[in-house]
């Protein structure tokens, strides 16, 4: 069966949703994943976007954003950011979260900000290059019962640490994350364009837990800018099913995806 | 009913100065936002302003890129599907403006903060990240302890973070539609109007229609900004181009595009000032600049239903003009 590895990843992550759930996505891929869950296992998913724009299937080609015409077009309910992030996901309603990541390190803490020639000296010098920010990422990070990273899998965006923290995963790792109280449980797993990450229930350090057909443990831990682990039973990751396949299609309806 | 009609030229003049605090609203970055005030300020030379954006739009690259802006506050400062904000950005990597980030939840729970007249609003996100650890604005080295202070909550001993509370000298808010008393109806998510127009010490509107007060008396409950907070409303179609008005128009993926490009250098930014920012000189010239194809175009989207129960009540450009030279006497 002939499908792209960015498909796999949206299907991947899209496995991590659960009939029922209250989930909130981003744009983009994110939001690719979350309508292909509830197009094929997860029909029952209450959807939303942190736009405060809920109940709606996107119409007409992928939306440009989280407020686009393109998911306003059949919504039930319109709301505000307020609403989204504040009383749907940091009051711990929210179950899942999908988020993106320039940069992510080993223990699932996200830069979505700004890369620094010398992060050091970040609060003296301007970034290199300016990324686009936390958005609502920082808040499902925090507030979400779980949330899944998704990220292109390269040397330098999985990073020892990342430049900044723009969206807090295990922060130092092992109890780091219980100082602040958070609602939310942290990254269930971090999903590439290569397999799956997962946290160590301890260390909170993100080991191999499985490999896509089209990669090998050795592959991703070339790839990835930290001594990567592999989880004990870590092994290949299910090849998507010709159902998964059709139902990402009819939802990816420009073929983004397909493109790779 | 109060008249609080007047026009876009004489909105900046009279309540926006350099090195003001300024929002605007809904500042999203593909839908709704009053982008076109952003072009009046430009064309009345403000400078140094100090914007207020829950997140950047085009406007805040616009202005980023003119040089207009020496701080801005955000809580996501890209253009979702369209990319990086060029003019912002390199407004950032050059240093000429100073960027203090926020999320898109904390940056609304400023504008609650400040509508309350609460000293600070307490928060359960932004803590622990860079978000509370490095700042543009305090002036202090690496971890920041002034930007969002830990407090202990009294009731629990839990840390939390302490946001500061946001009081914008202005609020340019772009609305769907207002009476011209400057009850507002906004179609599509709000994002954070509701709480700007609170605490905002001055709201001016800008509106895509004008309708008859009638149409506010059916529909109270979907006020959201009513007329008695509002300073004054300016009718100007297309607001928000290129970016999207719900019920109103599609944004205008090409000059989407073609603007972020523009805005990604100095010559760029300087042709697009010309050609989109200067070349106007009336309503129906901006409009012309647009495409009057493109225009029925976008206004035939597929959330254009959305404004059928309203339609009976907009008015008349002919009606709405007589009745701004008729506010801007007031």
């Amino acid at each position: 069966m002939n499908y792209t590895q960015q498909e796999m990843m949206a299907i991947a992550t899209g496995r991590e949703i659960r009939d029922g759930e209250l989930a909130i996505f981003g744009v983009g891929l994110s939001m690719l994943a979350g309508y292909f869950a509830q197009a094929c296992h997860a029909p029952g998913v209450r959807a939303m976007t942190e736009g405060g724009i809920y109940g709606s299937t996107p119409i007409g080609g992928l939306p440009w954003g989280i407020e686009c015409n393109r998911i306003s077009a059949n919504a039930t309910s319109f709301t505000s950011g307020l609403d989204a992030l504040g009383f749907m996901v940091a009051s711990g309603r929210c179950d899942v979260g999908i988020i993106g990541a320039a940069q992510v390190d080993k223990f699932g803490n996200v830069n979505t900000t700004g890369i620094w020639s010398d992060p050091d000296r970040k609060y003296l010098e301007p970034p290199k290059t300016r990324l686009t920010g936390s958005g609502g990422a920082n808040d499902i990070a925090c507030g979400a019962k779980r949330v899944v990273i998704m990220a292109r899998h390269e040397k330098k965006r999985f990073a020892e640490r990342v430049d900044y923290i723009s969206s807090p995963g295990y922060l130092e790792g092992g109890t780091a994350r219980e100082r602040y109280g958070f609602v939310g449980g942290g990254p269930c797993a971090i999903v590439t364009t290569l397999g799956i990450l997962r946290p160590d229930p301890q260390s909170k350090e993100f080991l191999l837990d499985g490999w896509f057909a089209c990669s090998s443990p050795e592959q991703i831990r070339a790839h990835t800018g930290w001594d990567l682990h592999v989880a004990a039973h870590a092994c290949v990751v299910p090849e998507p099913s010709v159902i998964e396949l059709a139902a990402l299609r009819q939802v990816d309806e420009t073929g983004m995806l397909q493109r790779g | 009913m109060t008249n609080k009609l007047i026009t876009l030229e004489a909105a900046v003049q009279r309540h926006t100065r350099d090195g003001m605090q300024y929002a605007s609203g809904a500042a999203l970055p593909v839908g709704s936002d009053a982008v076109v005030f952003g072009r009046e300020l430009l064309r009345q030379q403000r400078r140094q302003l100090h914007a207020i954006f829950h997140c950047n739009t085009q406007q805040l690259n616009m202005l980023a890129a003119a040089g207009a802006v020496d701080v801005a506050e955000c809580g996501f400062t890209g253009l979702e599907g369209f990319g990086f904000a060029n003019g912002l950005r390199r407004a950032v990597e050059s240093g000429a403006m100073r960027l203090e980030d926020y999320s898109n939840l904390s940056l609304p729970l400023r504008l609650l903060g400040g509508a309350f007249n609460w000293p600070f609003v307490p928060t359960t996100t932004n803590i622990g990240s860079d978000l509370q650890h490095l700042s543009a604005l305090t002036g202090e080295n690496y971890p920041a302890q002034r930007k969002i202070p830990e407090v202990v909550d009294p009731f629990t001993g839990r840390i939390v973070g302490a946001l500061s509370p946001l009081r914008p000298e202005l609020a340019a808010i772009h609305v769907t539609m207002a009476d011209i008393e400057g009850n507002a109806i906004m179609l599509g998510t709000e994002w954070s109007r509701f709480e700007l127009s609170r605490a905002a010490q001055k709201v001016v509107l800008l509106a895509d229609h004008i309708v008859d007060g009638a149409c506010i008396r059916q529909y109270p409950n979907l006020v959201r900004i009513p007329g008695l907070m509002v300073e004054a409303v300016v009718y100007w179609p297309f607001t928000s181009w290129p970016q999207a008005s719900c019920g109103v128009h599609d944004s205008d993926d090409a000059h989407m595009k073609a603007m972020n490009q523009a805005l990604a250098t100095t010559e760029g930014t300087a042709r697009y000032l010309d050609d989109f920012v200067f070349a106007w000189r009336s309503r129906d010239d901006y409009l012309d600049l647009i495409g009057r194809e493109l225009i029925a175009q976008l206004r035939a989207g597929p959330t254009a239903f959305l404004l059928d129960p309203y339609r009976q009540w907009i008015l008349p450009d002919a009606q709405i003009d007589a009745l701004t030279v008729a506010g801007a006497s007031v």
